[in-house]
């Protein structure tokens, strides 16, 4: 029997469709999105307990069919040795699959950090689903699961919310620090240590877990951002606080805004500069085994607010501004250098950088770079701008009081 | 094939001509009989195809022997009278002798009166054509806002002087024939001597003279006639009801092929391009024509790929859309039953019908269709929770988007591989939309239009017809015309130097 070339390309066709088996096809509505992994360690046991914060569609902002009248959120947890072991096993407890490319956020909890978090990152990179921008912070004082299973106002999804709290204090004010976790896996897997925005529950934990709990003006729980936490080789050493955490994150070159109070001739703290540019430059070298560190700031600002009397319109008061404000930045680097040497964790990557300008000098040093870094001298020069006053000259109403 | 009259007995005559047209009614024949020498004539035309006023004329001064004073000439016998109006006749229009039935039945049905005489083997014509045609009116279907008005209209006479009194040139050449061996249409090529490439002419000519059909009732006959490609989605042929858009494909060394019966005009060869062309590009100004030339084919675009897309990013590639947006889409599908292929089938099906429909409806039901289409359907499959929101957007965008395309019949195209990209996605998502797009460039690029690439100028990539593709430069900046293959006379405009106003 003799079959056409048609006859022949149609039969291709039909078995191009059935080989295919619909491979990786999955319907929106079979999905559960995971927006938010939370890791904790189980206490005494190399098990990590691990929640998820899935989205409930029907009930987010958008929704077209009646709401549900349920949270936008919804919280499983599983416990298991390994991380993907407690993704399949969530199956139990999960409606639909789990979809986790739009993972937003990992919280680790205190007890993972504590114990180490080298293992958690083995999946995210292996996986094609996880995603290496995911956001990461740490749970201070807490679980993970319980800041994964606050409800936040305005924002509806919680994850988000927290990444925005995250990204926004980072932005304007420059306490915390804004890592994913492709970030942190170089960071670990480099010389020196690395800073975790860290974020903690004010509030009562449990009410906020409720819808009921955001029917109020003032939520009886609410995340915060605070503080940076500090890891060794994935092992967390201390918290670095308020002035230090921003003088650490000076260092690193990441404050892009932020906000500094200096004084008037007679009121202390009473003159607010917002910084809106901030470069910093490292400088290493070894004399005689002893690293000594450069640290040269170059910030610009504008003043934003007046709550004493200043002659503005004379620039040599602008000037001394300038150098005050010069001089907070110079103590709150200096005190964050401090901090990292007291802890012996190189959380400003001085070690890759000597790695880079001077290979043979680093050698000597390498094996014991922590206690190198803690004897080291530092230099820390800022020069810093005032470039504007805002739309007003002289607080004329301040005069004379 | 030689049909002669049998007889020379007008009454005979007549009576095999009534017999062979089956006494139709429509035929109308007026005896005459000589006063001064007692012969008998015989008129013979068709009633609708002619003009009254010019078959009186015509019989008129046929007969004007026929008078009792001595000024004319003296007619005695039948052959005198013969010979007399031919005469006449010829003063009149195209005059011929008949002698055969076929040419008789052909000048009968183009309007001619045909002239017996008594004893006379041969007849006479006198084009007399005339009667109820459409006027020229505007183009319906090519709407421009600027450009002329006037569209071409069912008499190929008035088609070929619409386009005459475009191009007034003597080497605007027309050449005709008659195809359909029942129909016995008439077709004519036209295009501009020594503009036109002549490899193309001399291909039209023998696909033309190889037609063999029994009737052309439309341009559509033609155009299937010569296609190379009959199993290809696309058209191969583009036409037009503007004499404006056929008078500029002339001047870049296109052929125009009318049809006799129809306003649409063939043209040939064709590129992809053309049908994404309107004529009003050439008369606004390059800079938005070029924005609105792209704008086309991003509308294109989508109405190829757009429920197809949608369809392999919901299904597959969840992770490629802002988790925002997934969120919003997950949340629009909640409660939705239907897989989101099938949901865009139901769709897309939906607007295929409500488009049939609205076609062939009267006008004054038309509303209602789209009423009921647009509201009914769309907003109550949406609150009945049958399909979700971002699918009728999506489908409606991909709808409109398909009246962007200026040429209908690439429109329709789109339309059907539409639905069979809509079915590759839903089973092997963006990568299976790749591997089809592939497959579909390249057999566009194998197509050929009367032997001139389709796909040109990309595919083969031809410099210097860029400026008249995607783009639209400036027109002086458009000194050469299109080049197609060989082609002699390539100058469109002779700029003194390029240098505006140096002329002076």
């Amino acid at each position: 029997m003799k079959v056409g070339w048609m006859m022949r390309s149609f039969i291709c066709i039909c078995c191009l469709m059935l080989l295919t088996s619909c491979w990786n096809s999955r319907e929106l509505n079979n999905l559960g999105i995971v927006t938010g992994i939370g890791v904790d360690k189980v206490p005494n046991k190399e098990e990590y307990h691990v929640t998820f914060q899935i989205v409930n569609p029907s009930s987010t902002a958008t929704s077209a069919g009646a709401s549900t009248g349920q949270p936008t959120v919804t919280i499983y947890s599983s416990t298991d040795r390994t991380i993907f072991g407690a993704f399949r096993k969530t199956s139990k407890k999960a409606a639909r699959q789990m979809f986790f490319a739009h993972t937003q956020l990992l919280v680790l909890g205190e007890s993972t950090v504590k114990s180490g978090i080298d293992g958690i990152f083995d999946i995210f990179e292996r996986s094609h689903e996880l995603r290496l921008n995911t956001n990461v912070i740490v749970a201070r004082d807490t679980e993970a699961s319980s800041i994964l299973k606050l409800l936040l106002p305005v924002e509806s999804l919680p994850a988000i919310g927290i990444i925005k709290k995250s990204k926004n204090t980072a932005r304007i004010y420059g306490e915390s620090r804004d890592i994913n976790v492709f970030e942190l896996i170089n960071g670990i897997s480099g010389e020196g240590s690395v800073v975790i925005s860290g974020a903690r529950i004010l509030g009562d934990a449990e009410e906020g877990t409720k819808k009921s709990g955001m029917e109020q003006t003032k939520v009886k729980a609410l995340v915060t951002m605070s503080g940076l936490s500090v890891l060794k080789k994935g092992v967390l050493q201390g918290w670095l606080d308020g002035p230090l955490a921003r003088g650490a994150l000076w260092v690193q070159n990441e404050i892009n805004e932020t906000s500094i109070n200096v004084d008037s001739d007679e009121v202390k703290d009473s003159i607010a500069v917002n910084i809106n540019h901030s470069k910093t430059k490292i400088k290493i070298e070894l004399r005689n085994k002893v690293p000594v560190i450069h640290v040269n700031v170059v910030e610009e600002g504008t003043l934003s607010e007046a709550q004493s009397y200043i002659e503005l319109s004379n620039r040599e008061v602008i000037v001394q501004l300038e150098q005050q404000v010069a001089l907070k930045t110079k103590q709150e680097i200096t005190q964050a250098l401090q901090a990292a040497q007291t802890m012996k964790c190189d959380i400003f990557n001085f070690g890759n950088e000597l790695k880079r300008i001077n290979p043979k000098a680093w050698e000597t040093v390498k094996d014991n770079w922590e206690s190198v870094f803690a004897e080291a001298e530092v230099d820390v020069s800022v020069e810093a701008y005032i470039r504007s006053v805002g739309m007003r000259l002289e607080p004329k109403l301040l005069k004379g009081k | 094939m030689m049909d002669p009259f049998n007889s020379t007995i007008l009454d005979d005559n007549l009576k095999e001509l009534q017999e062979r047209l089956g006494h139709s009614p429509d035929i109308v024949i007026r005896r005459i009989k000589s006063i001064t020498t007692q012969v008998e004539v015989a008129a013979v035309y068709i009633e609708g195809l002619i003009e009254k006023l010019r078959v009186n004329e015509f019989v008129e001064h046929a007969m004007s022997f026929d008078k009792l004073s001595e000024e004319h000439p003296v007619v005695k016998s039948a052959e005198d009278i013969f010979l007399y109006m031919k005469e006449v006749a010829r003063g009149i229009g195209e005059e011929q002798t008949l002698e055969d039935w076929d040419v008789l039945f052909e000048a009968l049905f183009s309007g001619d009166t045909i002239l017996w005489v008594n004893g006379i083997r041969e007849a006479i014509r006198g084009n007399t054509s005339g009667g109820e045609v459409r006027t020229v009116s505007d183009a319906t279907t090519q709407v421009a806002i600027r450009g002329s008005k006037e569209g071409f209209t069912e008499s190929i006479g008035t088609n070929i002087s619409l386009v005459r009194r475009k191009i007034k040139s003597p080497n605007l050449w027309v050449e005709s024939m008659k195809i359909g061996d029942v129909t016995q249409t008439n077709v004519s090529i036209m295009y501009i001597h020594g503009i036109v490439n002549d490899n193309t002419l001399q291909e039209l000519r023998t696909k033309l003279q190889s037609i063999d059909i029994d009737g052309i009732l439309e341009s559509g006959y033609i155009e299937q006639f010569l296609e190379d490609t009959p199993f290809s989605p696309f058209p191969t042929l583009y036409n037009t009801e503007r004499p404006d858009s056929v008078a500029g494909n002339l001047l870049e060394g296109r052929v125009a092929i009318f049809v006799d019966g129809t306003p649409f005009v063939l043209i040939a060869p064709t590129t992809f391009f053309m049908f994404l062309h309107a004529v009003e590009d050439y008369y606004q100004r390059y800079d938005i024509t070029t924005l609105i030339r792209l704008l086309r084919f991003i509308c294109l675009v989508i109405s190829l790929f757009g429920p197809a897309l949608f369809i392999a990013i919901l299904n597959f590639h969840q992770e490629m859309i802002p988790t925002a947006l997934l969120i919003n889409f997950a949340s629009q599908r909640e409660g939705v039953p239907f897989p989101a292929f099938i949901e865009a089938m139901l769709m897309e099906f939906t607007f295929e019908i409500i488009r049939e429909a609205g076609i062939r409806m009267p006008s004054p039901i038309g509303q209602t269709v789209s009423i009921i289409g647009g509201l009914v359907l769309g907003q109550a499959a949406v609150q009945a929770g049958i399909v979700s929101p971002a699918m009728v957007i999506v489908v409606s965008l991909t709808g409109i988007s398909s009246f962007a395309t200026p040429a209908f019949n690439m429109a329709l195209s789109i339309r059907i591989l539409r639905f069979i990209i809509m079915f590759i996605a839903a089973f092997m998502g963006l990568y299976g939309i790749t591997i089809f797009t592939f497959i579909l460039v390249a057999h566009m690029c194998s197509l050929k239009s009367l032997g001139f690439p389709y796909m040109s100028p990309f595919g083969p990539f031809i410099a210097e017809n860029q400026k008249d593709a995607i783009l639209r430069v400036p027109l002086k900046y458009m000194k050469t015309r299109p080049r197609l293959i060989s082609q002699k006379n390539n100058t469109r405009l002779k700029v003194n130097d390029g240098k505006p106003g140096s002329g002076k």
